[in-house]
């Protein structure tokens, strides 16, 4: 009896600490989901002092929506989009045909080459992203939608990943065949693409959410306002619209709502692909 | 980045486990297949370092007309005597010098708290983890009204505490400490699942094992889990570290490095000279100083963890 108390007593600080950093990580987030329903005033009015109405849609309005999609929101959101799927189709396809060749064929210098990729996982984006704006200056890609895909389509973690799916492929398999007279190509279109869904899956998540959260490299590469993707679009609305805090929450609403709706139902795909790196032998 | 002697080496063993797989060596599928992520990465991603470094060599002279003239050393021989450069490495060193341990401490100790199936604590992994889905641009935009001087929601809960308004974000002492709260908020689900997938492969009759010898969680923590996520701790903390000495979202949309430069990091240094001062080559210098510091301490992380072992 007394150790089951003991117990307890022992569990409620961690539980304290578990309750304070989800309070931490939910109520600006709840805050922000609460304010973009509201008018104007009432966001003002209930931070001024503190009411607790602060974290609830009440009086419940959706203007600040049908403002921030009046001023021209919605091109940013197809933007980003488009830059998400494209990257996602494109990156699936390069990544995967490398990580197949790196997997289960056999040529000089693989070795030396695959160390190139690794490397390029070492080096994150934003280092490189003030010397890349020279080099699509010179590709002419500048202030297009090339110059937000084409860098983000050969993915060395996205390589990584795939490689590791496919060294888990029965060489058997492929070996009959290849003994059928099946092509290289046939043999990963047929066989091994079919087989990876959970890799799929798990790339065309990380490829759509890169390009969804990037910000320092569209930042720089567009100029045109009617380019930009929405986490610039976002920035620049906070600058702009700094009074109306309703309209800049519903903005954040609509960037946050759409990474948190894919990640929940595919969850464990989304971690599989962060745990990778730091983890797997 | 811990993936890469660990890559080698399955790399090595998987070529050896198949000696009977596909007995020809196929030079030219090979290659095809790895060209265009080949191309992509060479062209995106190496290219830009070589030309970085390149470039830092130049100064644009206007004489007779603008062109662009091989000057050696001399745009890091200015940095060194550059009173703004110099204070933004001394404000990314402190800046990491407390947002690495912070983050590394917090998310370790989450990933210790929540490695369980019970049902409530799997209830809190998954609400601690929806920071996960907020980019760091959306994650400065919220706090950046949160941390609101006159009517944000921080301000206004620590009225509820009786303690006075703070300046937040437009104090210079401040500031920086809330571009470490933002980046933290964000950042540590991201590494606490990390811990976690670390923490599930250590076997469970270790702990059985220590809990019959009678020690408590204390000892086991310092005894059996901190030597076995040795690996994946290392991992975090380059990996923490990298991304923290590049950290720039915050700071561009909240601060654009002031009040008074005291949020003025190198990444954001080096935007403002190549984007809003338009001296490329100087900023070169600056992306070259960052990519060169950051090699050493992914260097010195590692001799780190071999001599320790």
């Amino acid at each position: 009896m007394t150790s089951q108390i003991r117990r307890i007593l022992r569990g409620i600080p961690v539980y304290l600490v578990l309750f304070l950093s989800t309070l931490f990580s939910l109520l600006p987030l709840l805050w922000a989901f609460s304010s973009s329903f509201k008018p104007l005033d009432s966001v003002m009015s209930d931070v001024t002092t503190f009411r607790l109405r602060a974290f609830l849609p009440v009086p419940f309005t959706l203007e600040a929506y049908s403002a921030l999609f009046k001023a021209g929101f919605g091109r940013s959101i197809l933007n980003t989009v488009v830059v998400g799927l494209s990257t996602m189709v494109l990156g699936i396809l390069v990544c995967s045909l490398a990580a197949f060749a790196f997997a289960k064929i056999n040529f000089p210098l693989k070795n030396v080459l695959f160390v190139l990729v690794l490397i390029s996982f070492m080096v994150p984006f934003e280092a490189i992203a003030i010397p890349l704006y020279l080099v699509a200056e010179r590709l002419r890609i500048l202030n297009t939608m090339y110059a937000l895909v084409l860098p983000g389509v050969a993915n060395g973690l996205v390589i990584f990943l795939f490689r590791q799916f496919f060294m888990g492929i029965p060489n058997e398999l492929l070996e009959a065949a290849f003994i059928d007279g099946a092509s290289w190509v046939k043999i990963y279109w047929k066989i091994v693409l079919p087989l990876s869904k959970p890799a799929l899956v798990s790339a065309g998540l990380f490829l759509f959410i890169f390009q969804w959260e990037s910000f320092m490299w569209p930042l720089i590469a567009i100029h045109e306002r009617k380019l930009r993707v929405i986490q610039v679009a976002l920035a620049y609305l906070r600058t702009q619209y700094l009074t109306f805090w309703n309209q800049v929450f519903a903005g954040v609403v609509i960037g946050a709502v759409v990474p948190l709706l894919l990640i929940f139902p595919l969850q464990s795909y989304y971690i599989r692909a962060i745990t990778l790196t730091g983890i797997k032998e | 980045m811990a993936g890469i002697p660990q890559g080698l080496a399955s790399n090595k063993k998987a070529g050896l486990a198949r000696p009977g797989f596909i007995k020809r060596r196929d030079y030219s599928s090979g290659y095809l297949f790895i060209l265009p992520a080949l191309t992509t990465l060479l062209v995106f991603r190496f290219y830009p370092i070589f030309f970085a470094i390149f470039k830092s060599l130049y100064q644009v002279s206007f004489v007779g007309g603008a062109r662009e003239v091989f000057v050696g050393l001399q745009n890091y021989a200015s940095l060194i005597r550059d009173g703004t450069f110099l204070n933004s490495l001394k404000v990314t060193l402190v800046l990491n010098a407390f947002i690495n341990p912070i983050q590394i401490a917090i998310s370790l100790l989450l990933a210790v708290l929540l490695n369980s199936n019970a049902l409530s604590i799997r209830i809190f992994r998954t609400l601690i983890m929806v920071p996960l889905g907020i980019s760091l641009a959306i994650a400065s935009v919220i706090w950046g009204f949160a941390l609101n001087p006159h009517s944000g929601l921080v301000n206004s809960i620590l009225g509820l505490l009786g303690i006075p308004p703070q300046p937040f974000l437009t104090s210079s002492t401040q500031a920086l400490w809330c571009v470490i709260l933002i980046a933290t908020w964000k950042g540590i689900a991201y590494w606490m699942i990390i811990f976690l997938a670390g923490l599930q492969e250590i076997p469970e009759h270790l702990y059985e094992a220590a809990l019959i010898d009678g020690a408590n969680s204390w000892q086991c923590f310092w005894k059996i889990t901190l030597p076995l996520l040795k690996r994946v701790l290392l991992f975090v903390t380059v990996a923490d570290t990298t991304a923290n000495f590049l950290l720039f979202v915050p700071i561009f949309t909240l601060t654009r490095g002031g009040p008074q430069m005291s949020t003025n990091v190198l990444m954001h240094e080096a935007y403002s000279r190549a984007f809003v001062y338009s001296d490329m080559n100087s900023a070169l210098a600056i992306v070259t100083v960052i990519l060169a510091i950051l090699l050493g301490i992914v260097g010195l992380q590692f001799k780190l963890i071999r001599t320790g072992e």
